[in-house]
């Protein structure tokens, strides 16, 4: 991938497009000043890109590329939200900045996303203090229907990224829930998060399609209206940008309790006796969860949580339970009111964090057999209905032509001991195979379990 | 195809043959004596077998979303002693509410189903005739070689009476669990003489007109790729359901696999124990999952290849019920004599039962569903289908679900279950409440009897763990 020489390219095509139709609003003169002036902040993000299915266990990498723009001197790097979204996660990300017309690749980190705009935010690693060019933005621009604005972006991949620009206008002054304009023409790929100009070259914000607030957006526009995101939604997180996305080894920083719950519907309440309906059903409790650790049990009516009453009469209502729950602080101790055999009896629990899942599971590339294997996560366990005394790593994917290929181990299988050595954590799994690259036997014997079944696999590495 | 189809093609092949019948002659009579022979054998021994030939239309039970059903089955099968015993599949005669045999001259019995087997997938019938029937005999299976021809007999997509011709491709093919059948206690013959849908439960004849396998498998999509139950085997089983009307066998809770799956040393004797059954009595006992079995009562047992399993699996079933074994293991490198309780292995086809003003069907839990759902013991009934729109249904409960309490009470039986169906039929009462497994989770169902019909179910997703 190269970023040629951007000018150059870029005053071409402006030339074309300022010539064929836009010359009244933006002379080709103005354009290429523009455009010089905010290129360089502009930068292609490589990353890649992790799908996984839950339930074969299988896993899909490919790799990812996205427009960023640098909105800080020292590194901040803006995006659209889509690479943090659920049930994907994406990872090794570089930067990729042109200085001095000459291309730099950065390694970056991810930070927390922002709850409320569906944007990503992103530091530049570098050993050195950095100074790059960055984008200032214009607060409050206050834009009018049909007004053109110019757009900054890159071409797709198979053209090398090059730098491209687009012209548009307003479509649609929306007014609520707060000003945002539509513009007029479909956003390609490599336009999404770029800059927006006005006539005067000052930037109002970026492109990008509305989803926030934990990707349920106020303004729904999955159907595809490209809108500006204008400064004001985010200027708040470049002059006080979000932390870098914790690695915590225990869990999530969400509380946990550890029950499914079912709503008390009439009916139910009718059957058990129960004056009013209302209240939460404790259908299951986890094994080992605080739940099970504050003596709660199967068939207890939640009615009052923390001082705030319970009334889930659908099942759509165990969500906002969940939803509560989670937002409250692992570790606090909490009352919780319930009904046992139509008793009222308070018990005090103490809420966990919740388990790491599946997404966030630490995985490891064991070269000399050929499989990546990774913990297994309390989700995996419901999951697949696992029992306590499984214990082990599972394996998520099988390398082509390896000893595990050759052996047929399946992905989804679930390693429980390698040669003598019991493996219950990624870390066991991990100087097990630490000790077999030492001794460098002929064969190992891999005790496993596939379904409900175990068995052995041996393996024989090629050394 | 259909059987006009079928008529062109064959005054086709008629007018084609006269031009070609030539040709053929001139290019056969170089091995005259040979050709000679063989068709003699073949005549012969498909003039043994064809009087004990029986085309077998069993009315079978079916359970179909919910509900149960009779349909139509065809099969085949064959004639073993005079006064009527018929040998065929368990998956031809199982399950069946009648079943009508054609004998060779298109006389009609109805057989009675004497027992079943579905382990190996046998069943024998017996049908009630004035005169004494012409039988077919069992040959030795120890005896085949690959290569030898062979004959099966039966009614190849219900057409009686067909003979077809090949010769037996392999003595002793292991299919372990290939395509869900299992055959844990013997090997099969795989041979290319056509077997088709409706061969199931005939005859695999030898040239000395002897049965030396019941035809049972064809792989799908294969051509002439057939499995038949060898008749050592058979003979064992049939003799057993005519003597107690089922196999009884013992179990100790023990998976196996190869040595070959632990070492390359062939001089190292023994199996592999991969698994060890919950709460079964090699459990029990203390033998581990990675243990090898030597021997049991100074029996050495050896299984280096896999197709050598079914007979270590088959010296377990066949100890004696509810008696002590003795086991000689090792562990690493030490050696353990251990001893365990035979225990009788439990049905591996629970049965099924519909309930019908519920709108479902379920099954009996098998040590093996209580295994792969997790439960510490044998306890509930599994649901096998619901009535789309039926109280089951509408209550929220799926095929798969475990039944494990009805109103407090703990669902320990499919007979237990269907008395207290009938309970709370009797009594009307408005509310029954299951207490349901699905997966790793349970929850509640309240079934209201009332609201059939104008019950509204909220399709949201029913529950998320917090």
């Amino acid at each position: 991938m190269l970023i040629k020489s951007f000018v150059s390219v870029g005053l071409l095509t402006i030339l074309l497009l300022v010539g064929v139709s836009y010359a009244d609003d933006f002379s080709p003169e103005k354009v290429e000043t523009f455009f010089k002036k905010w290129s360089p902040t502009l930068c292609v993000l490589k990353f890649t890109q992790t799908a996984l299915d839950p339930r074969t266990g299988e896993e899909q990498q490919q790799p990812g590329s996205a427009l960023a723009v640098l909105v800080s001197a020292d590194g901040l790097l803006m995006t659209n939200g889509y690479i943090q979204r659920e049930n994907i996660s994406s990872s090794n990300f570089r930067a990729v900045v042109v200085q001095d017309e000459k291309e730099i690749e950065y390694q970056a980190t991810l930070l927390e996303k922002p709850r409320d705009v569906n944007l990503s935010f992103l530091r530049i690693k570098s050993d050195s203090p950095v100074n790059l060019p960055y984008l200032h933005f214009l607060e409050n621009a206050a834009m009018k229907l049909g007004e053109e604005v110019a757009i900054l972006g890159v071409m797709s991949e198979n053209m090398d990224f090059h730098p491209s620009l687009s012209l548009a206008r307003i479509a649609a002054v929306l007014e609520q829930p707060r000003t945002t304009y539509c513009i007029d023409i479909p956003l390609k790929l490599g336009a999404v998060t770029g800059p927006v100009m006005n006539k005067q070259g000052e930037v109002i914000g970026v492109t990008g399609f509305e989803l926030s607030a934990n990707e349920g957006g106020d303004l729904y526009t999955r159907s595809g209206h490209p809108m500006i995101f204008q400064s004001g939604l985010f200027m708040h997180y470049i002059n006080n940008p979000p932390g870098e996305r914790l690695e915590d080894d225990s869990g999530t920083e969400e509380a946990w309790l550890g029950v499914f719950t079912q709503p008390l519907k009439e009916e139910y309440a009718e059957y058990w006796g129960i004056d009013k309906p209302g209240g939460l059903i404790v259908s299951t409790l986890v094994p080992d969860s605080p739940a099970e650790a504050a003596g709660l049990q199967v068939g207890d009516i939640i009615r009052v949580f923390d001082g705030q009453p319970i009334v889930a009469v659908l099942d759509r209502d165990v969500l906002s339970f969940t939803k509560m729950v989670r937002a409250k602080e692992a570790g606090a101790r909490l009352p919780v009111e319930i009904l046992r055999d139509k008793e009222p009896l308070t018990i005090e629990v103490i809420l966990g964090r919740r388990p790491r899942s599946t997404q966030e599971a630490d995985e490891y590339t064991d070269e000399t057999l050929g499989i990546v294997v990774r913990e297994l996560t309390q989700d995996l366990r419901t999951l697949f209905n696992l029992g306590e005394d499984v214990q082990g790593v599972i394996v998520r994917r099988v390398i082509s032509g390896s000893a595990a290929q050759i052996a047929r181990m399946q992905p989804g299988i679930i390693i429980m001991s390698l040669g003598n050595t019991a493996v219950s954590s990624l870390e066991d799994y991990k100087e097990a195979i630490a000790a077999i690259e030492h001794e460098k036997p002929l064969d190992i014997s891999v005790f496993a379990r596939a379904g409900t079944a175990t068995g052995f696999f041996r393996l024989k590495p090629r050394w | 195809m259909n059987m006009k189809c079928c008529m062109k093609m064959r005054s086709v092949l008629r007018n084609a043959g006269i031009a070609m019948g030539l040709s053929f002659l001139l290019f056969l009579s170089g091995c005259t004596t040979l050709t000679n022979n063989m068709q003699e054998q073949v005549l012969d021994a498909k003039r043994k077998i064809i009087p004990s030939l029986v085309h077998i239309r069993p009315v079978k039970e079916v359970f179909v979303q919910g509900k149960r059903q009779e349909v139509l089955a065809l099969g085949s099968g064959f004639i073993i002693s005079k006064d009527g015993y018929v040998v065929t599949n368990e998956h031809v005669a199982g399950e069946s509410s009648q079943v009508i045999c054609v004998l060779d001259d298109n006389t009609e019995l109805e057989a009675r189903v004497i027992g079943t087997d579905p382990d190996t997938d046998i069943a024998v019938l017996k049908l009630e005739s004035d005169q004494a029937l012409a039988f077919a005999r069992f040959g030795s299976s120890a005896s085949l070689e690959s290569g030898d021809f062979v004959l099966a007999m039966g009614s190849p997509h219900g057409l009686s009476r067909s003979a077809s011709l090949g010769i037996i491709s392999l003595t002793d093919r292991y299919l372990g669990e290939l395509g869900g059948i299992t055959a844990p206690y013997n090997n099969w013959i795989q041979t290319d003489a056509a077997i088709n849908k409706g061969n199931s439960g005939g005859p695999l004849v030898n040239l000395k007109g002897e049965v030396i396998g019941i035809n049972t498998l064809a792989m799908l999509g294969a051509e002439n790729v057939g499995f038949a139950i060898p008749a050592d085997s058979a003979r064992e089983i049939v003799d057993a359901i005519i003597a107690h009307g089922r196999v009884q066998r013992s179990s100790l809770g023990l998976s196996f696999q190869e040595m070959h799956a632990k070492t390359d040393d062939k001089t190292v004797k023994g199996v592999v124990i991969a698994d060890v059954s919950p709460l079964s009595p090699a459990a029990e006992s203390g033998v581990k999952a990675g243990d090898v079995l030597v021997s049991i009562n100074d029996k050495k047992v050896n299984a280096y290849y896999e197709e050598e399993l079914p007979a270590v699996r088959k010296q377990i079933a066949d100890l004696p019920v509810n008696e002590k074994a003795v086991l000689q293991i090792l562990r690493g490198n030490e050696p353990l004599s251990i001893e365990a309780t035979t225990e009788e292995k439990m049905a591996s086809k629970g049965t099924q039962v519909e309930f019908h003003e519920w709108g479902f069907t379920a099954m009996e839990m098998t040590p093996e569903l209580a295994r792969r759902a997790q439960l510490p013991q044998r306890q509930g009934i599994l649901v096998s289908g619901c009535t789309p729109g039926g109280l089951a249904a509408v209550s929220g409960i799926v095929a798969g679900d475990i039944l494990l309490e009805m109103d407090d009470e703990p669902i320990s039986s499919l007979t237990q279950f269907d008395e207290l169906y009938r309970k709370n039929l009797a009594a009307h009462k408005k509310y029954v409440m299951l207490f349901v497994k699905r997966g790793a989770v349970t929850r509640f169902a309240l079934m209201n009897t009332d609201a059939l019909g104008d019950a509204v179910i909220d399709k949201e997703i029913l529950e998320y763990v917090d």
